[in-house]
């Protein structure tokens, strides 16, 4: 026990002295966590966190125009209104194409007209029943730029959907009320008699009868919207971590490339020890790492306009998964110091490691929105351990019992690490 | 094949395999993987309990590879190594407490002081306490670094390092002491005090195992000497005998007679 005291300061002090190291080892993390956020836009704007633009071109300038413009504005969407004067459909058709806005849209000269006639003809006296022709369609122009995620794309045509769709029931209830009451008057009904108020169609129709109301999606937990940073921050947070195991291995290569790892193993003083001491200390390291990124999440994303990082009362669990993650990056950074022979070759298989199980463990793209095999794959990865705890606590409100086989599997991979590393130690040539 | 020369060639610790001194090694293989021949090939050795042997071969000669094998880093593929009678597989702690590694490559933490190094391997051995605090000060005395005690080691020139890796050696006060050429590449005064030192540490009784490949210095501080080749041992005896029975004028007239001219690390 004194020994893995004595180990642990020894790795302390050494750490200490590295202050560029050590340096690098908080703000690497931290600018990542910042960065990546700033940069995922598209599952901001997937999550309704922030409006897609559409660009919004109309040669028609009549009612339609202005109508789907009040209709769009209600939702998630953000118009950019172009002037019909200056700008034309090829423009538009470009600036999409080039990347510069994700939709465009277009309503071409005389669609008013078209609409208007098309509603009236629809519910010409006589006329009710026969289908109405193709023609009677007024088209209105969409662009998508390819490259925006399939999930934006179906979120955003819903919205133009949803807007004509209830600008074409309008106008076809106004015209409905419209025939109804003319054909009111030329049978001579009082308006008492009358069994519907033809004035308070369009009000009727707009009521709705049917609503959707969110419920937890389980017992325990409340209701919170999907948040990038919630996701965000433990995960990257999770990927720092695991990049400490390449430090580790460095500073297990340092001892081996220099005579003290024969020195050490002459002394009456196990490998594992002196495991344990690297993992303590690292452990520490990995806990001060979450923390500051813990702490940019709550007081520095509000200031740069994003949501803040919020840990619930699940705070000792939390750390909990911090400490168990750690250890899991601090046995696969020593497995590296012994199988490696120098420090590029550690820091080479770590680092394409590490972001390999990252990726394969839904830090970079969740889990469920990667191919079917690849979630069945993700399983295999030490960061979606803890990352499934991590969003075990902060977005389902879980409690420690639900994330115990995570921790489990963390400190298995930990064990089987040192039984390996200690293993090599006993026969390093 | 010269008459004199081939008087103890072989291998002159085998005979009696039944007896077994401080240091004890017999018959020890060692092929390393992705080498072409094997780095010890029948090495035997006997060390007697209070000598200072020295053991002489040129780059290559497997001298690294037999104090590995003798310090427990790693076992031989064949063959036995014992440390008082012991071996590691069943005695490893016991072995480790009586044992002292100077190592060939500087095994000193940069970024710790002449005394953080100290204080570290002591601790790491198990010493505490007063006892601790005396074993430092006379570390630094001994490899006389006391003024600079609280100085980085990357910032040593390599004599003071040299001293300060035989002063870590030192710091469990070790029955066995086993030096992987500690004097590499420091100048006279650093070598005449390590060599004064180790005299007197040998003379309190301390069996000391002393790799080499400098002649004088063999012939200046050890009471037997054999010579490694090839991994395997090609000459053994007293400083004196070696020159009598080979007629050489001087060791290492004989070391380049037994080990060839040509260089063995290219
Ligand atoms: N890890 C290793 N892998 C492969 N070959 C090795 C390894 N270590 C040593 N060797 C080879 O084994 C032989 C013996 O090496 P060893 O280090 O024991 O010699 P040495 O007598 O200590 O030499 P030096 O005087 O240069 O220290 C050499 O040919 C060397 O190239
Ligand atoms: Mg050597």
């Amino acid at each position: 026990m004194l020994k893995i005291i004595t180990a642990t300061a020894k790795e302390f002090l050494l750490l200490l002295r590295d202050r560029t190291g050590l340096l690098v080892l908080f703000l690497m993390p931290a600018i990542l966590v910042i960065v990546i956020t700033l940069v995922q836009e598209n599952v901001m704007e997937l999550t309704g966190q922030k409006k897609t633009q559409v660009l919004f071109l109309d040669l028609d300038q009549g009612d339609l125009g202005r109508s789907l413009q009040t209709q769009l504005k209600t939702g998630n969407l953000e118009l950019v209104v172009w002037d019909e004067n200056r700008k034309d459909m090829a423009e538009i058709q470009k600036a999409v194409a080039n990347g510069d806005y994700q939709v465009g849209i277009v309503i071409p000269k005389d669609a008013t007209y078209r609409f208007k006639e098309a509603a009236a003809r629809l519910f010409q006296p006589g006329k009710g029943t026969e289908n109405p022709a193709d023609s009677m369609t007024t088209p209105l122009h969409l662009f998508i730029d390819p490259g925006i995620m399939a999930g934006l794309r179906s979120g955003v045509t819903a919205q133009l959907q949803m807007a004509l769709t209830v600008m074409s029931q309008e106008a076809k209830i106004t015209m409905l009320s419209k025939t109804l009451q003319e054909a009111m008057a030329g049978l001579n009904v009082p308006p008492e008699a009358a069994p519907l108020d033809s004035n308070k169609l369009p009000a009727l129709f707009s009521q709705p009868l049917l609503t959707l109301t969110e419920n937890p999606s389980n017992t325990r937990a409340t209701i919170t919207s999907y948040n990038p940073v919630q996701q965000n921050v433990p995960a990257w947070a999770l990927f720092g971590m695991f990049f400490t195991a390449i430090p580790i291995a460095g500073s297990i290569l340092r001892e081996r490339n220099s005579g003290i790892w024969v020195r050490l193993m002459a002394l009456p003083v196990s490998p594992l020890v002196l495991f344990a001491g690297k993992a303590i200390a690292y452990m520490g390291i990995c806990l001060c790492q979450f923390v500051l990124i813990a702490l940019i999440g709550a007081f520095l994303f509000p200031l740069i306009g994003l949501p803040a990082f919020t840990v619930s009362m699940n705070l000792p669990a939390v750390l909990l998964t911090v400490l168990f993650s750690s250890l899991a990056a601090c046995g696969y950074g020593i497995f590296l110091g012994l199988i490696c022979n120098s420090y590029e070759q550690a820091s080479t298989v770590g680092a394409t490691s590490v972001v390999a199980a990252a990726a394969i463990g839904g830090v970079m793209v969740p889990v469920y929105a990667m191919p079917h095999m690849m979630q069945r794959l993700s399983i295999i990865s030490p960061l979606n351990w803890g990352l499934t705890a991590f969003q075990d606590l902060l977005l389902r409100g879980y409690s420690l019992s639900a994330i115990v086989g995570d921790l489990g599997r963390l400190l298995l991979f930990f064990a089987v690490c040192a039984f390996f590393s200690w293993k090599l130690a006993g026969r390093q040539q | 094949m010269d008459q004199t020369a081939s008087i103890n060639q072989g291998n002159p610790a085998r005979p009696d395999s039944g007896s077994s001194g401080a240091i004890f090694a017999s018959g020890l293989i060692k092929q390393y993987k992705n080498a072409n021949s094997p780095a010890l090939n029948d090495f035997s050795l006997d060390v007697q309990p209070g000598e200072f042997y020295g053991l002489l071969g040129p780059n290559g000669a497997g001298k690294t590879t037999a104090i590995s094998i003798l310090t427990g880093l790693f076992p031989p593929d064949s063959g036995t190594a014992r440390i008082m009678g012991m071996v590691f597989r069943e005695s490893e702690n016991k072995i480790k407490q009586i044992l002292g590694l100077v190592p060939q490559n500087i095994g000193l933490y940069d970024k710790l002081t002449a005394r953080e190094n100290l204080t570290f391997f002591g601790k790491i051995c198990g010493i505490q306490g007063k006892k601790l605090a005396e074993r430092i000060e006379q570390g630094l005395e001994f490899a006389r670094l006391a003024d600079h005690a609280r100085q980085p080691v990357a910032t040593f020139s390599t004599g003071m390092k040299r001293r300060l890796n035989l002063a870590v050696g030192l710091i469990n006060d070790p029955q066995v002491l086993i030096l992987d050429e500690p004097c590499v590449g420091i100048d006279a005064q650093s070598r005449n005090l390590i060599h004064e030192q180790l005299t007197a540490i040998n003379q309190r009784g301390t069996t000391i195992l002393y790799t080499t490949h400098y002649m004088e210095e063999a012939q200046e501080l050890c009471s037997r000497i054999g010579i490694i080749d090839n991994g395997r041992l090609v000459e053994e005896g007293t400083p004196a005998a070696l020159l009598q029975q080979s007629g050489r004028a001087n060791l290492e007239e004989l070391f380049l007679h037994l080990t060839g001219k040509e260089l063995r690390d290219s």
